[in-house]
C-alpha cells in the first residue's frame, strides 16, 4: 500500500523528517507514536502535498505510484486521506457543497459514476449519523465555530465519504471525550478492509483498545526510531519516550 | 464621574512650567535670506549647507501649510517668531559639564534629567538642546571608544561633513513638506547619532529639548544613520515652560537603517499643553521617518501627552527586503489640546512586515486623531501589516477619530486593520473602587493597562517616567 | 465648467412637469457653481473622474420601444417599473399594485402628490454631501415615488429597473427615486441598474432618497448590474426617524466606473442601520463605495459589512466613514470591510474612519487585505477538489456569507448564480456552489 524509503523534508530551511523509512501492507493498521515536534504531523502534510514543505531526499509510493510528483488533489483521487490535527475552518463554504465537491471529485477519477443529490445526501445523512454529528452541521461553514471533538468527527465523517485507500489519522482521537473516542474507533473499526490501510498518530495507548494495531512505531528526531507490536505501546505509555533517546 | 472632579482635571498644573532666567542671545523675530544667514554664520557653516538652507526657503516660500489635519488653530505668524536663540553664556562652548551655566544644569535638574552624575547613574548619553543650541553631550568619550559618533548635528557639520552631505535630506527631503522645508531653512541645532558597521552601541542615547525663551521656535534636526548590522536605542525627551503665547516646534527627524541595522526611537514628549482654556501651548509640527534597508527594523515608541496642538507621523519606508517597521504609540490629550497623530508604512521590499499599535486617550474637551497609511506596493511580495488602534474616551466632551488609509496594489500581501473605541466603563471603574482604590486610582490603572503594549516597548526608565506623566496629565480628570 | 459639465447640463433640455422647473433652476444653479473634483480632493482621492473626459449627449427623447433581450435582471412578483435611457417603458412593466401602496412617476404626479414630492425631494441629502446632487436635480425630468402610508406593510416586494440601452452612442441618463415611509409601515424595494449589450455607453446620475419614518422599516437593494463602458456616479441618501430600521443590500458589478455614496442620517433615538455590500469589479474597471452613517441621537445602533474581490487590472475603493454627534451618547456601531486581490495588477484602497465626539459609545471597525488563503486551499484539494473548483467555491465562500443573509428569496435565487459565474464561466467549477 505504502512504501516510505529515507525520506527528507524541511520547512522553512528547517529539516524535519531526517531518513524516515516505513511500509504499510494492504488492510494493515500502524500506529505512529512520539514526543511533541518529532515529525508526525509533518509526515502527514508532506505526504498530502502541503505547501511550504518541501521534500529533499527520499521516495514515497502509494498503490506502487510515486506520491510526491503527485498534486494534492491527484493524491487524494489516488485513495490518500488525511484527517488533520487542526481541522481547517471555511466560513462560506458550507460543509454539504464541500463534501458533495469532494466525493464527486474523487469518483470521478476513479470512474465512478457520480452520486445523484438524493443518494448523496442520503450517504452524508448516514455518516452524520455513524460519526453522531446533527445533520444540522452538513448546513454550516466547513468547521466554522465547531468546537474541538465536533471538528474531528467532521474529518471522520469526510473519510468515510471518501472511501480512501490509506487513511492517516493525525491524533482524530485527541480532546475527544469517551464517548467520542468509541465513535470514531466504532467508525474506524467499521471501514477496515483488506483492501484499505491506517496510520493512527496519536499519543496515547488508549485508542489503540479500541482499534489493534498491527505494528507500533516510534517517531522521534525526523525517524522511525523502534517499531513493534502492540506492547510496544504499552510500555511507552509506562515509560515514556526517554528510555528511547539512546536509539534516537 | 463628576463633573467637579473634571473641572479639577482641567485645572491642574503643568509640572515642567517653570522659566530659567538665563541671559540669552535671541534673534529678533521676523525670517528672511538674512536670517537664515545670521543662523548659518553663527553657526560657521560651509557656504553648501547656506545654499542648502536658502534653497528650502524658497521653496517654503512657494508651499501652502498643510490643512488637511483634523485640528484647529489660528494662523501662524511666521514673522513673529524668533528664529535663533542661544543661551549667552553658552556663546562660547563650554570645554567641560563644569563650565556648564550652573542655573542651567539646575535646570535639568528640575526636568530630572539624568544630565551629570545622574546620566552617570542611568548609564544615558544624554544630548540637551535648550532652545536652539546644543548644550553639552555627555559620555562622549566612552562612546567614542566604540567608534560611535552621537554629537549636536552643528558640530557634524565640521567634524563629519561627508556623512551630513550624504545623509541630511535623504530621508526627508527639503521640500517634503511645508514644516520640513521651514526647517530645512532654519534649523538651529539638534543630535547626529553614527553607529559603525556591526557595532551595537554600548548604551542608550538620549536628547532633551526644551524651549526656555519665549516666542523662539524650535527647529532641530536629528540624523541618526545606523550602519550595517548595527544597532543603536535613542531617547528623546521634550518640555517648555508656560507661556501664554503659542509657540512653534517644528523638527525634522531622519533615521537611516542600513542593512541588517535595527534603530529604537523612542520619544517622552511633554511640551508644554497650554491652560485650560487652550491659551499658550506649543504647536509641534514633526516630520519624523525613517528608511529601513535590507533585513534592518525601524521601531518608534511615542507617548505624547503635551503640545497644544501635535501634528506627527512618524513613518517607515520599508525599502529593503524583509525590513521590520514598528509603530508604538500613546497619546493622551486633556483640556483644549488637539492631536492628529500616526505613522505610515509604505512596504516596498518583499517580505517586509510592519506592525502598528497605537493608543489614544481623550479627556476633557480635546481631539485625538490617528492617521496612519498602509501601503503595500506591487513589489512588496508575501508583505504584512497588522494594526491596531484603540480610542479610550474620558468625559463626554471631548473627541476622538480614527482615519487610517490601506492602498495594497500586491495580492499576497496581508493586511489586517482593527479598530476600536469606547470609553472607561462604570463596571470597571466599580470593580476598582470596590477592591478599594479611589476612582482616580482607578482611572490611573485602567488607562495604564490600555497603554501596556505601548509601554512594554519604552526602555525601562523611560517606561516609568511614561506612566507617571499619563497619571499625572489625567489627576482628577474621573471622580 | 469643463466641457463634460457644459454637456451635462444640454441633456436637460427636455421637457419636465412645470412643478419641477424651480427644482431644475436651482439645480442649474448651483451646478454651475461647482468645480469638479480632482485627485486632490480628499473624498476624490483614489478615484478619477477620467472617464468623463467622454462626449456624452442627451438622452433620446423617445423610448426606444425595442425589446431588451437579455438583460440580467432579478425577476419578482409583484409591481416593477422599467425604465429605458430614462424613459417609463409601460410595455415592460407591471404597474399592480398591493392595497396601500402608491408607486407614481413624477411625470403622472397629481397636484397633492406634485406638492408632496416637491416638499421632500432634496430633503434627505445632507448639504454639500454629493457633488453630483445638484447635476440631478438640474436634469430632472422624471422619477418615481414611492408612498407607503403608515401603518401599511408591502409584502410583495416593489422592483425598479433603470435601463440604459446606448445606441451606439454615449448618452447621460438622470435617474430619481423618492420613497416615503409612514409610521410602523414597512416595504421591500428592489432598485436594479442595467446596460443592454448594444456597444453603446451611458452615464447615469443616479439618486435614491429615503425617508424612513417612526418605527417604519425599510428592506432595500440596490444591484448595480451594469457593465462595460458605463459610468454611475450617484447614491442612497437616507433620513431614519426613531425606532426605524432601514436594511440595505448593495451590489456593485464592475463597469468603466461607478461611484456610490451611501448616507444615513439618523435623526431619531432607537433607529439601526445596516449595510451590506459587495463589490466585483474586473477587467480595467473601477467601483467606489464611499459610505456615512451619521449617529446624531442616542441609542442608536448601525452594522455594516462589506467584502470586495478585486480580480485582474481592476481597482476599488471603500471608504467607511462612522460619525457620531456629541449628543448621541450609547451608539453602537460596527463595520467590517474585507478585500481578496486576486490579481498582480488588482488595487484595493480602503479607509475605515470613525469620527467620534460623544463618549459613552461603542465603535469598531475592521479592515483586511488579502488573497485566497493558501491552506485553505490546500485543505479543499486534500479532499480531491481541484484547484481552480476550490478557487471558485473559496472566492464564491468570500461573499456568501451576505447573499446567504438577503433575506428575499426570489432575489437570493437570482444573485447566487449570477455571482458564482462571475469566478467562473464554467458550470463544472459552480456546480457544487449552486
Ligand atoms: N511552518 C513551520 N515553520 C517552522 N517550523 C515548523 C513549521 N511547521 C512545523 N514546524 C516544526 O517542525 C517540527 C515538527 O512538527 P510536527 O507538527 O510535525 O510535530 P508533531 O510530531 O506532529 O508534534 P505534536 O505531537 O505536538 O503534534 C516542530 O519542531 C515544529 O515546530
Ligand atoms: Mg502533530
Amino acid at each position: 500500500m505504502l512504501k516510505i524509503d529515507n525520506l527528507h523534508a524541511s520547512v522553512e530551511n528547517k529539516a524535519i523528517l531526517k531518513g524516515l523509512d516505513l511500509t504499510v501492507g494492504a488492510g494493515e493498521v500502524h500506529a505512529i507514536m512520539g514526543p511533541n515536534g518529532s515529525g508526525k504531523s509533518t509526515l502527514g502534510h508532506v505526504l498530502a502535498g502541503r505547501p511550504g514543505y518541501t521534500v529533499t531526499a527520499g521516495s514515497a509510493q502509494l498503490l506502487g505510484q510515486d506520491l510526491l510528483t503527485l498534486d494534492t488533489e491527484e493524491r487524494a483521487h489516488l485513495g490518500l486521506f488525511l484527517a488533520y490535527q487542526y481541522p481547517v475552518e471555511i466560513p462560506g463554504v458550507s460543509n454539504m457543497e464541500f463534501l458533495k465537491a469532494s466525493v464527486d471529485a474523487v469518483r470521478e477519477h476513479r470512474n465512478v459514476p457520480a452520486l445523484d443529490s438524493v443518494s448523496f445526501m442520503k450517504q452524508a445523512r448516514e455518516a452524520c449519523k455513524a460519526v453522531n454529528l446533527d445533520q444540522a452541521f452538513l448546513k454550516r461553514g466547513v468547521n466554522e465555530g465547531f468546537s474541538g471533538g465536533e471538528k474531528k468527527r467532521n474529518e471522520l465523517m469526510q473519510m468515510m465519504l471518501l472511501a480512501p485507500k490509506l487513511c492517516i489519522m493525525d491524533e482524530t482521537d485527541s480532546g475527544l471525550d469517551i464517548d467520542a473516542l468509541q465513535v470514531v474507533a466504532d467508525g474506524i473499526n467499521a471501514m477496515r478492509s483488506a483492501d484499505r490501510s491506517f496510520i493512527l498518530v496519536t499519543h496515547y495507548q488508549r485508542l489503540l483498545n479500541f482499534i489493534k494495531p498491527d505494528r507500533v512505531h516510534v517517531l522521534s528526531g525526523g525517524r522511525i526510531v523502534k517499531s513493534g507490536d502492540h506492547s510496544l505501546a504499552l510500555e511507552l505509555e509506562e515509560r515514556g519516550y526517554a528510555w528511547l533517546e539512546d536509539v534516537a | 464621574m463628576s463633573q467637579e472632579h473634571i473641572e479639577h482635571a482641567i485645572r491642574k498644573e503643568y509640572a515642567a512650567g517653570f522659566t530659567t532666567d538665563i541671559e540669552s542671545d535671541t534673534l529678533p523675530p521676523g525670517l528672511n535670506e538674512d536670517t537664515i544667514r545670521f543662523i548659518s554664520g553663527r553657526k560657521n557653516e560651509p557656504e553648501w549647507l547656506l545654499e542648502w538652507r536658502l534653497e528650502a526657503y524658497r521653496d517654503w516660500l512657494k508651499m501652502a501649510e498643510p490643512s488637511w489635519a483634523h485640528v484647529n488653530y489660528p494662523p501662524v505668524k511666521f514673522n513673529e517668531i524668533s528664529y535663533f536663540s542661544s543661551p549667552k553664556a553658552m556663546k562660547d562652548r563650554p570645554q567641560s559639564l563644569d563650565e556648564v551655566d550652573p542655573q542651567l544644569i539646575e535646570t535639568y535638574n528640575k526636568l530630572g534629567i539624568p544630565l551629570h552624575e545622574q546620566a552617570a547613574l542611568a548609564g544615558v548619553a544624554v544630548d540637551a538642546v535648550f532652545d536652539s543650541v546644543s548644550v553639552t553631550t555627555t559620555f562622549r568619550e566612552k562612546l567614542w571608544e566604540a567608534g560611535v559618533i552621537f554629537c549636536s548635528i552643528s558640530e557634524a557639520v565640521h567634524d563629519y561633513p561627508e556623512l551630513i552631505k550624504k545623509y541630511l535630506g535623504s530621508v526627508v527631503p527639503r521640500k517634503d513638506n511645508f514644516y520640513a522645508a521651514l526647517n530645512s531653512a532654519v534649523f538651529s541645532d539638534g543630535s547626529f547619532v553614527y553607529i559603525p558597521k556591526g557595532v551595537r552601541c554600548p548604551m542608550e542615547l538620549s536628547t532633551y529639548f526644551r524651549i526656555n525663551e519665549a516666542n523662539t521656535g524650535q527647529f532641530e534636526r536629528t540624523l541618526i544613520v545606523a550602519d550595517e548590522g548595527s544597532h543603536v536605542s535613542y531617547l528623546e525627551g521634550c518640555t517648555a515652560p508656560m507661556r501664554d503665547e503659542n509657540q512653534l516646534h517644528a523638527a525634522v527627524v531622519e533615521l537611516v537603517a542600513l542593512d541588517g541595522a535595527e534603530i529604537k526611537y523612542s520619544t517622552v514628549q511633554n511640551w508644554y499643553p497650554g491652560d485650560a482654556d487652550g491659551k499658550g501651548g506649543i504647536y509641534n509640527f514633526v516630520t519624523k521617518r525613517g528608511v529601513a534597508h535590507r533585513d534592518s527594523k525601524i521601531s518608534w515608541t511615542q507617548v505624547e501627552t503635551g503640545s497644544a496642538i501635535t501634528w506627527k507621523y512618524p513613518s517607515c519606508i520599508l525599502r529593503g527586503d524583509n525590513s521590520v517597521g514598528e509603530f508604538y504609540s500613546v497619546a493622551l490629550t486633556n483640556n483644549a489640546q488637539q492631536a492628529d497623530t500616526g505613522t505610515k508604512m509604505i512596504h516596498l521590499g518583499k517580505n517586509t512586515r510592519s506592525t502598528i499599535i497605537s493608543k489614544g486617550i481623550s479627556a476633557g474637551k480635546s481631539s485625538n486623531a490617528y492617521r496612519g497609511l498602509v501601503r503595500m506596493s506591487p513589489r512588496a511580495e508575501g508583505a504584512r501589516n497588522y494594526t491596531q488602534c484603540d480610542s479610550l474616551l474620558i468625559g463626554d466632551r471631548c473627541a476622538a477619530h480614527t482615519f487610517p488609509y490601506i492602498e495594497s496594489r500586491n495580492p499576497s500581501a496581508v493586511v489586517e486593520h482593527e479598530a476600536t473605541t469606547s470609553k472607561v466603563s462604570d463596571d470597571q471603574l466599580y470593580l476598582c473602587q470596590q477592591r478599594g482604590l479611589d476612582a482616580e486610582k482607578a482611572v490611573s490603572m485602567i488607562v495604564n493597562g490600555f497603554c501596556k503594549e505601548v509601554f512594554r516597548e519604552l526602555p525601562m526608565e523611560f517606561a516609568m517616567e511614561a506612566g507617571k506623566l499619563l497619571e499625572v496629565s489625567l489627576e482628577g480628570s474621573v471622580g | 465648467m469643463n466641457d463634460f459639465m457644459q454637456q451635462a447640463l444640454a441633456a436637460a433640455a427636455r421637457s419636465a412637469p412645470p412643478w419641477l422647473e424651480p427644482l431644475q433652476a436651482q439645480g442649474r444653479e448651483a451646478w454651475s457653481k461647482t468645480s469638479l473634483p480632482t485627485r486632490k480632493t480628499e473624498a476624490w482621492k483614489y478615484t478619477s473622474l477620467q472617464a468623463l473626459q467622454k462626449t456624452f449627449s442627451a438622452a433620446p427623447t423617445q423610448a426606444a420601444g425595442s425589446p431588451l433581450g437579455d438583460v440580467p435582471l432579478p425577476k419578482l412578483t409583484g409591481p416593477t417599473l422599467v425604465f429605458t435611457d430614462g424613459h417609463y417603458r409601460s410595455d415592460l412593466s407591471t404597474t399592480e399594485l398591493p392595497a396601500g401602496l402608491r408607486l407614481v412617476r413624477f411625470a403622472d404626479a397629481t397636484s397633492d402628490q406634485a406638492e408632496r414630492i416637491a416638499a421632500a425631494l432634496g430633503s434627505a441629502i445632507l448639504p454639500g454631501r454629493h457633488v453630483f446632487a445638484p447635476l440631478n436635480d438640474a436634469t430632472l425630468t422624471d422619477g418615481v415615488f414611492m408612498d407607503v402610508p403608515a401603518n401599511t406593510h408591502i409584502e410583495t416586494p416593489v422592483h425598479i429597473a433603470w435601463l440604459t440601452t446606448g445606441q451606439n452612442e454615449s448618452i447621460s441618463v438622470t435617474q430619481r427615486l423618492l420613497v416615503c415611509l409612514g409610521e410602523n409601515s414597512g416595504a421591500t424595494l428592489v432598485e436594479s441598474f442595467a446596460n443592454t449589450a448594444t456597444g453603446g455607453t451611458a452615464f447615469t446620475n443616479g439618486l435614491t432618497e429615503l425617508l424612513i419614518g417612526r418605527g417604519a422599516q425599510l428592506n432595500h437593494y440596490r444591484l448595480h448590474l451594469e457593465q462595460g463602458d458605463v459610468v454611475h456616479i450617484g447614491g442612497v441618501h437616507a433620513r431614519q426617524d426613531a425606532d426605524s430600521v432601514l436594511n440595505g443590500f448593495h451590489l456593485a458589478l464592475g463597469s468603466a466606473l461607478k461611484r456610490i455614496d451611501l448616507v444615513v442620517d439618523q435623526q431619531g433615538p432607537g433607529a439601526h442601520s445596516s449595510l451590506d455590500g459587495l463589490y466585483l469589479p474586473r477587467g480595467t474597471e473601477t467601483v467606489d463605495y464611499h459610505t456615512c452613517i451619521e449617529h446624531a441621537v442616542p441609542h442608536c445602533t448601525s452594522q455594516e459589512r462589506f467584502r470586495g474581490i478585486i480580480a485582474d487590472e481592476a481597482s476599488a475603493v471603500f471608504n467607511g466613514r462612522i460619525h457620531i454627534h456629541p449628543q448621541a451618547q450609547k451608539t453602537r456601531a460596527e463595520l467590517s470591510n474585507k478585500n481578496l486581490l486576486t490579481s498582480n495588477k488588482a488595487e484595493i484602497n480602503t479607509k475605515p474612519e470613525l469620527e467620534i465626539y460623544a463618549d459613552d459609545v461603542q465603535c469598531a471597525h475592521g479592515a483586511t487585505v488579502a488573497q485566497l488563503d493558501p491552506l485553505t486551499l490546500h485543505y479543499l484539494r486534500t479532499r480531491g477538489v481541484p484547484r481552480d473548483e476550490a478557487e471558485v467555491m473559496l472566492s464564491y465562500g468570500f461573499i456568501n456569507e451576505l447573499v446567504e443573509a438577503v433575506a428575499q428569496a426570489e432575489l437570493q435565487a437570482f444573485l447566487k448564480p449570477l455571482l458564482a459565474r462571475r469566478f467562473a464561466r464554467d458550470s463544472r467549477l459552480t456546480r457544487h456552489i449552486l
